[in-house]
């Protein structure tokens, strides 16, 4: 605390300059402050509804040009499309061997990401997919399906000592409320999934911790600090808005993209030639 | 595929062959109805609160062995006589493979119940009244057609093997592990998670009408609405690829399942199938689910996992390219012209 002498000699003027700051970093601050959400039955904020990213961290999550895409046959529909980036204060600070790596996955990204086999996608990737997803809030669970690859995960809320017993592709979430603020700690993961299309990557160390704060009625703040000590040499952040989907009959529609990856994956190995009649 | 399609079949030939030991005495139909002073628990918002996981594994029989036939309910004895039975053939069984097969798994990966269901109903099935699916003979021949290629390629081989879907309501249908379901409910969804695919349906309860005839889904498109304390989910919207036990539906598949709480910690489940094109008139299943709290559901990362439709496959291609060329060399001991 401030000694009672030296706080006398404050004017009003400081005072004033020291308001006007303080005001500042707040609104600098990752949550907005003014926004209350409509309350759910039990009085948290409510996030039930249908969200989707926006933009083409899906492709690269951090700030890139457009380039051409793999399939010339594809064109302009094909290529990637460029994006500010999602990763705050610059680049992923990977560790030199993860560099190496991350560009040799980059290189390589079409044989070797996860989500071209139709893999579930991890915690943060499935947020960002170009797919909606809905949030379905109850006391003790929250429920967030994904339409990519009929990929879910439960938040267990206000169970911090519940620890997972096996390693998952979409991990284990315990969530808890800040606030405004839903706040979910992402454990247990696989480490074969991918943070996007251009090879960032992560080993099972991985730990997410998500933020979601209701910004207005239609858009909910997504930050995520990750730390993998085995990877990267700090933690580091993602922030975007997710947008609600206001079509007034938004569901969930099924892209069970099995389907798509099974001549990709089986296909060399199936009677040829072709399909016959009659099968599916 | 061998694994999750081998198990089953042995647990059903299980099944039936120590029902067919048993005595067919005939009872009462199987109810899944709730007694009538009972009134369920509801959530904040009025609706009776189905929230928990549930589960419902079984040994009784999907369909009713010829055996019982006129039985649609076992006494208690020829219950208990069941589980018995069931449990010493499994362990009699436990370390034998089939001749040919590679291996299955042993009873220490089953989680497919030791018990009847509560209502002590002979099948699943429940209507028509042998408790047999009325499967049309073309719908059969076009299963069967599929098993004989199903290492021709992997659009042969069933979805579950496939790792796509068990549909609807097969997803509900008990199997040989992961019978488990989570319902969550909203003021204007329930919501079912299957532990098996990691499937979830999540369903409106605002009338809004299904989507475009033109959108057809694996699990098609569902609709809910309570009828007093029941739960009823009408499903349209079907893809003619999805099947119900191995059974290609058309597009004129029409789902309706009903939930209702008949005590704490029982759901009565029923579904009726209607699909004039696959099945000679619609059929019904009922069955109890039971609330298991314990159970911890855990991610069913079938696909990312799936080694075997792969080697299916290939083993089948070397196979048949082993026979073409011992068919190429001329076989020992017979005359060169």
């Amino acid at each position: 605390m401030h000694d009672r002498s030296r706080a006398a000699i404050m004017t009003a003027a400081a005072s004033t300059v020291a308001a006007v700051v303080l005001l500042a970093l707040t609104s600098a601050s990752a949550s907005p402050p003014e926004y209350q959400a409509p309350r759910t039955a039990d009085g948290r904020p409510d996030l039930n509804g249908i969200w989707q990213a926006l933009g083409t961290a899906h492709w690269d999550i951090e700030g890139h040009a457009a380039r051409p895409g793999p399939i010339v046959a594809l064109g302009a529909v094909g290529a990637i499309p460029p994006g500010l980036g999602i990763v705050e204060g610059g680049g992923i600070p990977y560790q030199p061997w993860a560099l190496e790596k991350k560009k040799k996955n980059f290189e390589n990204w079409l044989t070797l990401d996860p989500v071209v086999k139709c893999y579930l996608p991890g915690v943060p990737r499935t947020t960002y997919m170009p797919f909606p997803f809905q949030i379905v809030q109850t006391a003790e669970h929250i429920l967030i399906a994904y339409e990519f690859a009929s990929a879910s995960r439960v938040i267990y809320m206000n169970r911090p000592d519940f620890e997972s017993p096996i390693d998952t592709w979409m991990g284990h979430s315990r969530g808890h409320w800040e606030g405004e603020t839903l706040v979910v700690d992402v454990t247990s993961q696989v480490p074969d999934t991918w943070f996007d299309s251009s090879g960032n990557f992560h080993s099972e160390a991985l730990h997410v911790v998500e933020r979601y704060t209701p910004m207005s009625p239609d858009a909910l703040l997504y930050e995520a600090v990750i730390e993998d000590p085995k990877v990267f040499t700090r933690p580091w952040k993602i922030k975007m808005p997710l947008y609600r989907r206001l079509e007034e009959n938004a569901q969930l529609l099924e892209f069970k993209c099995v389907e798509f990856v099974e001549e990709l994956m089986y296909g060399r190995f199936r009677k040829k030639p072709g399909k016959e009649q009659g099968g599916q | 595929m061998g694994h999750r399609f081998l198990s089953a079949v042995s647990v059903a030939a299980a099944v039936a062959a120590v029902v067919s030991l048993l005595p067919a005495p005939v009872l009462g139909q199987a109810a899944t109805a709730a007694p009538a002073a009972w009134t369920p628990p509801r959530t904040s918002w009025g609706h009776p609160d189905l929230q928990g996981i549930w589960t419902n594994e079984t040994i009784t029989p999907f369909e009713r062995p010829d055996e019982l036939q006129g039985k649609t309910v076992l006494t208690a004895e020829e219950a208990a006589r069941l589980e018995q039975k069931t449990a010493q053939q499994r362990a009699a069984g436990d370390g034998s493979s089939p001749a040919g097969s590679v291996g299955a798994y042993n009873q220490f990966w089953m989680d497919s119940g030791t018990r009847v269901v509560s209502t002590r109903q002979s099948s699943l099935v429940v209507d028509p009244s042998d408790g047999k699916v009325p499967v049309r003979p073309e719908a059969k021949a076009k299963r069967d057609d599929n098993r004989a290629r199903v290492t021709d390629s992997y659009e042969y081989m069933n979805l579950w093997d496939r790792c796509i879907t068990r549909g609807v309501p097969g997803s509900m249908f008990p199997t040989a592990y992961n019978n488990a379901y989570q319902i969550l409910q909203t003021p204007g969804y329930v919501v079912i998670l299957y532990e098996m695919i990691h499937d979830t349906r999540i369903i409106p309860l605002d009338g809004r009408p299904h989507v475009d005839p033109k959108i057809r889904l694996w699990m098609g498109d569902s609709r809910g609405r309570w009828e007093g304390d029941t739960l009823v989910i009408d499903t349209t919207n079907f893809s003619d690829k999805a099947r119900i036990k191995g059974i290609f539906n058309s597009e004129a598949l029409r789902v309706v399942e009903r939930f209702t709480l008949i005590g704490a910690d029982t759901i009565g489940y029923e579904v009726t199938i209607d699909d004039p094109e696959a099945y000679a008139r619609p059929w019904k299943v009922a069955m109890p689910l039971n609330r298991n709290q314990d159970y911890q559901m855990f991610e069913y990362a079938c696909h990312e996992g799936n080694k075997a439709v792969g080697l299916i496959l290939r083993g089948a291609r070397a196979q048949e390219k082993a026979a073409e060329e011992a068919a190429k060399k001329p076989a020992t001991g017979s005359k060169i012209p």
